[in-house]
């Protein structure tokens, strides 16, 4: 299906990482954001809040983010595209009803632009460090998909990707981007409407008596429903049968949480997005994501300069993993380099599907900053020296922290 | 003679640099506020300065030991208030300072707790906490800025923003009617309300005085000018004039029913101290109850 | 059918307004027998959520008449509540209040067991429509569940008033929820001697305490703007022509170009 023309803004923008994800997310069809102000994600909501009435679409902000998400599920179930905006603290928040829209297998986008955690952290920089909470943030068993944009254009074009993945698989989507892409500046094309494909909602269109909310398609996703249709709906965040009804034996719990597991798990191949580039032959491999992977851009190319054979792999959805890919790889390259703002998150995972046949560098950062691309190169260099297999994953010692612990770096304000 | 003069000259010059330096060192309020963290993260013209020097004055007045008080912030720019006094001082999550008091109060209930934050963290995010505590009737201060506005993050609509007002995500003016903070906090059973302008310093500093000396959950909202947001995207001044505007715009009205005090756009703003009365607070009562439960078989 | 899902019924059969386009987000676990019979859209939400969830539906489809059922509201969801008032969302809101019985009866009460008060409590209870009434409700009543024709009729009227309406149901507790045919003389005889009927009384007079009487009755009845209407008003007064108001469907689409 074509986007609404009403909220495309056709046109050549130059406009930040988080405006051009309040734009896509109108011209996704998006027409209901309940969020809350939070640094440094705000001026999505701005910029949708400014845009919406063009298109009848409402924000609202609420009294908190507990509110904004619960709003997100309800706006969904009223049968329009809904989305929420929201930072670190307030991504913790809303995990309760993440968990619950999951549940229900509602549909919706949720933007997280994230800075340096934990708790209040540095709300005006940086960070990586909710990429684990994204995938099991809520309690219980479910899965999401996951989008680390790199830059606006890509923050315009994934919102609108992530809208598609949300009615596709009726989970939640999330945007984990970062301060630096939500608050970089650059062109952003807006293409006209009739060259969006957006993803229409899968409604149920039999008579009301044989509806069943949970009842899957082949591809494990049911046909959603709206309330006011006079179906009688009966949604529940417990467990529940085909027919929406709580129950709780161990069967019937098993044959819910598998499906919610399996319609990500099964459709991973058609929901992945990788970003390649020079893989093939190489020795090292750097696996990254969202703004490290630009700053791994100048690292490989400063590498390459050295003369050694690096490669690059770009995870566009950190979630579902690309567990396949990153075996195949293992049998061919000698490391993986992961750079991220955390102090290992995503690394983990790389290491996991290694199954020993490579080694796994992590080049950490704290965060409220990016990292220096010569430490990329030094841990490639240092990833090629190495000879034996390590165990695990081996932290490389980044230029700041030597300068930190060891170098006697002067602590000032 | 000529060498003497300048001699002495010296001396007198240095005498001065040194009553200067001296004077820096023990500025009126070195023993209240954290002067190593000077200078403060606040816009000229904002109203949270005046707030914070009438609260250091209410507590010499009252005679409080400084040990004993303990402030409570959570986020935003009256936010940062726990971290610039010499209190125990906890720069808590958004929206649950209240939360955090009530904990250190009903741990130890010896402490006197301050939560002093702004109109968005205490009423919007923290509505809940404040409705509650003013229910069970906790023994705390609660001192709450309201610029009608989230300044911090850079001027959203607040839930106390008044109609038609513009700000960033309200683009076509605020569309939601703002709360009454005093009627809200009588109707959840504060024992002591109050509101005063940040041009009202004296009268403040009484509010918070009383607030202190109160066994109970007090309210004092101090209306507080941000030129920076608040007036600058809906052209009103700077804090001047904001201030003029207090001035040529506030009744005061002791004892008025908390239901009257809404605030409108550039309206009227009706001051005075609301609601002063008795309620058994939530340590009183457990204390009876617990002595009932002792008796009693499960 | 519990004596709740009785008077839900009776309300939205005397209100007139079509089932089906009632949404019902409750944090109480209705069954769904319950449901079908009052033929609405039920969501069973998460504690305390149910007016926020509500509020993404009405925003959503201005066309549904919502309805939300709380129990947890007075813990949880109270920030909700207020801010509900507050913007005068038209929801419904359904208080249930388990637990006057007990703060009432005092010795002849049933002792309250939960694991949290092995002792009864000794927390003071919200006043909910004073509460409602100062931040903004356009309707607030209370009765106790046995009080079936009036709360029937209090219902009605919350679902067709425009704005946010609180109706307060005072029930007995989870003992007493399997149904109407096994409630005891005992409570009986307790609701109807200890409440009183004072149909418009100020809101703020109507506290639950122990040895006063339980008012009941409709007491706030006012007209505000809700927030679809502020809303519409606000942006068509700034935005002029070019703005199709919320919640009426679209003539034609907004003259595309500058943004905003």
């Amino acid at each position: 299906m074509k986007a609404d023309p009403k909220g495309v803004l056709t046109g050549t923008h130059y406009i930040d990482g988080d405006v051009a994800s309040g734009y896509g997310a109108l011209a996704a069809g998006c027409r209901f954001i309940a969020g809350y102000p939070i640094t440094p994600s705000t001026e999505a909501a701005e910029a949708f809040a400014r845009v919406a009435p063009r298109a009848g679409a409402i924000f609202i902000q609420m009294e908190d983010e507990l509110a904004s998400m619960a709003a997100v599920v309800g706006g969904a179930w009223a049968g329009v595209k809904t989305m929420t905006i929201t930072s670190g603290p307030g991504y913790s928040l809303m995990q309760e009803n993440i968990g619950f829209g999951a549940s229900l297998e509602t549909p919706f986008v949720l933007l997280n632009i994230q800075r340096g955690g934990p708790s209040t952290g540095v709300p005006t920089k940086t960070g990586q460090a909710d990429m684990m909470q994204s995938r099991w943030g809520s309690h219980g068993d479910y899965e999401v998909i996951a989008i680390s944009p790199d830059s606006p254009q890509e923050m315009f074009d994934y919102t609108v990707k992530a809208f598609n993945l949300a009615e596709k698989y009726r989970c939640p989507v999330m945007i984990m981007s970062d301060e630096c892409v939500g608050h970089m500046t650059e062109k952003v094309v807006i293409p006209p409407a009739d060259q969006l494909e957006v993803e229409p909602r899968r409604y149920y269109s039999g008579p009301p008596e044989g509806y069943q909310p949970y009842k899957p398609d082949p591809d494990l996703v049911p046909k959603m429903a709206k309330a006011g249709d006079g179906l009688k709906l009966y949604i529940s965040g417990l467990v529940h049968d085909e027919r929406g009804y709580p129950v709780a034996a161990e069967e019937f719990k098993t044959i819910y949480v598998r499906r919610l597991v399996d319609k990500i798990r099964l459709n991973k191949n058609k929901i992945i997005e990788l970003k390649e580039e020079g893989v093939d032959n190489a020795d090292i491999v750097v696996v990254s994501y969202g703004i490290s992977s630009r700053v791994a851009v100048k690292g490989v190319e400063m590498a390459r300069e050295k003369g050694y054979k690096v490669g690059t792999l770009r995870l566009v959805t950190v979630w579902p993993f690309p567990d396949e890919r990153i075996q195949e790889l293992s049998s061919k390259v000698k490391a993986f380099v992961v750079p991220e703002i955390n102090y290992g998150q995503v690394v983990y995972d790389v290491a996991r599907c290694t199954h020993g046949k490579a080694n796994v560098v992590l080049v950490p950062h704290g965060g409220a900053g990016v990292h220096n691309p010569k430490d990329i190169t030094d841990a490639i260099e240092y990833a090629l020296k190495q000879e034996k297999r390590i165990e695990g994953v081996v932290e490389f010692k980044t230029r700041l922290e030597k300068l930190v612990f060891e170098g006697g770096m002067k602590l000032k304000e | 003679m000529d060498t003497q003069e300048t001699a002495q000259k010296k001396i007198q010059t240095a005498k001065a640099a040194k009553d200067l330096a001296q004077m820096n060192d023990i500025h009126p309020m070195d023993d209240f506020i954290r002067m190593d963290r000077m200078p403060h993260i606040w816009c000229p013209g904002c109203g949270i300065g005046i707030a914070v020097t009438a609260f250091a004055a209410a507590l010499e007045k009252a005679q409080i030991d400084l040990n004993k008080v303990s402030i409570v912030s959570g986020i935003g720019c009256t936010g940062r208030v726990a971290g610039y006094v010499k209190l125990d001082s906890f720069h808590t999550t958004h929206g649950r300072p209240i939360a955090y008091a009530t904990g250190i109060q009903v741990a130890n209930p010896d402490m006197k707790v301050v939560v002093f934050s702004g109109d968005g963290d205490l009423i919007a995010i923290g509505g809940n906490h404040f409705i509650h505590a003013a229910r069970r009737n906790i023994n705390m201060l609660v001192v709450c800025v309201n610029n009608f506005i989230y300044a911090m993050t850079g001027g959203q609509v607040a839930p106390t923003t008044p109609l038609a007002a513009y700000a960033t995500t309200s683009p076509f003016g605020c569309v939601e009617p703002p709360f009454n903070i005093p009627y809200i906090a009588d109707s959840a059973g504060a024992v002591y309300v109050a509101r005063w302008t940040t041009l009202h310093v004296r009268r403040l500093m009484n509010a918070m005085t009383e607030g202190l000396q109160k066994n109970g959950f007090s309210v004092v909202e101090a209306i507080s000018p941000c030129a920076m947001y608040y007036s600058r995207i809906n052209r009103l001044g700077d804090g001047l004039d904001m201030m003029n505007f207090y001035h040529d715009n506030v009744e005061i009205r002791h004892g008025e029913d908390t239901k009257n005090l809404d605030i409108g756009f550039q309206t009227k703003i009706i001051c005075g101290k609301f609601v002063d009365r008795e309620r058994p607070t939530y340590m009183e009562r457990y204390s009876q109850w617990s002595e009932a439960a002792k008796g009693a078989k499960r | 059918m519990n004596l709740i899902a009785k008077a839900l019924k009776d309300g939205i059969q005397k209100s007139g307004v079509n089932p089906a386009m009632i949404s019902m987000p409750s944090d109480i676990p209705f069954s769904q027998e319950v449901t079908r019979e009052l033929g609405v859209d039920f969501f069973q939400t998460t504690r305390g959520r149910a007016i926020a969830f509500g509020t993404g539906l009405k925003l959503s489809n201005p066309a549904l008449k919502v309805m939300p059922v709380a129990g947890d509201l007075m813990t949880l969801g109270g920030n909700h509540l207020v801010h509900g008032g507050r913007r005068n969302m038209e929801l419904c809101v359904i208080v249930v209040n388990h637990f006057v019985y007990h703060t009432i009866a005092g010795k002849n009460a049933p002792p309250m067991t939960s694991a949290f008060s092995p002792y009864s409590t000794f927390e003071e209870p919200f006043n909910f429509p004073h509460l409602g009434n100062s931040c903004g409700a356009v309707f607030t009543a209370r009765w106790t569940a046995l009080h079936t024709d009036d709360l029937g009729q209090s219902i009605a009227t919350a679902l067709n008033k425009r704005g946010l309406s609180l109706v307060e149901i005072i029930a007995p507790g989870p003992n007493y929820y399997a149904g109407i045919e096994h409630l005891d003389e005992q409570l009986l005889k307790f609701y109807r001697e200890q409440s009183e009927v004072k149909n418009g009384e100020d809101p703020r007079h109507v506290a639950i305490a122990p040895d006063k009487k339980i008012i009941v009755g409709n007491f706030t009845d006012k007209e505000r703007p809700t927030f679809i209407d502020q809303y519409n008003m606000q942006l068509g007064k700034v935005l002029g022509e070019k703005f199709t108001p919320h919640g009426v469907i679209d003539k034609e689409p907004l003259p595309g170009g500058k943004i905003g």
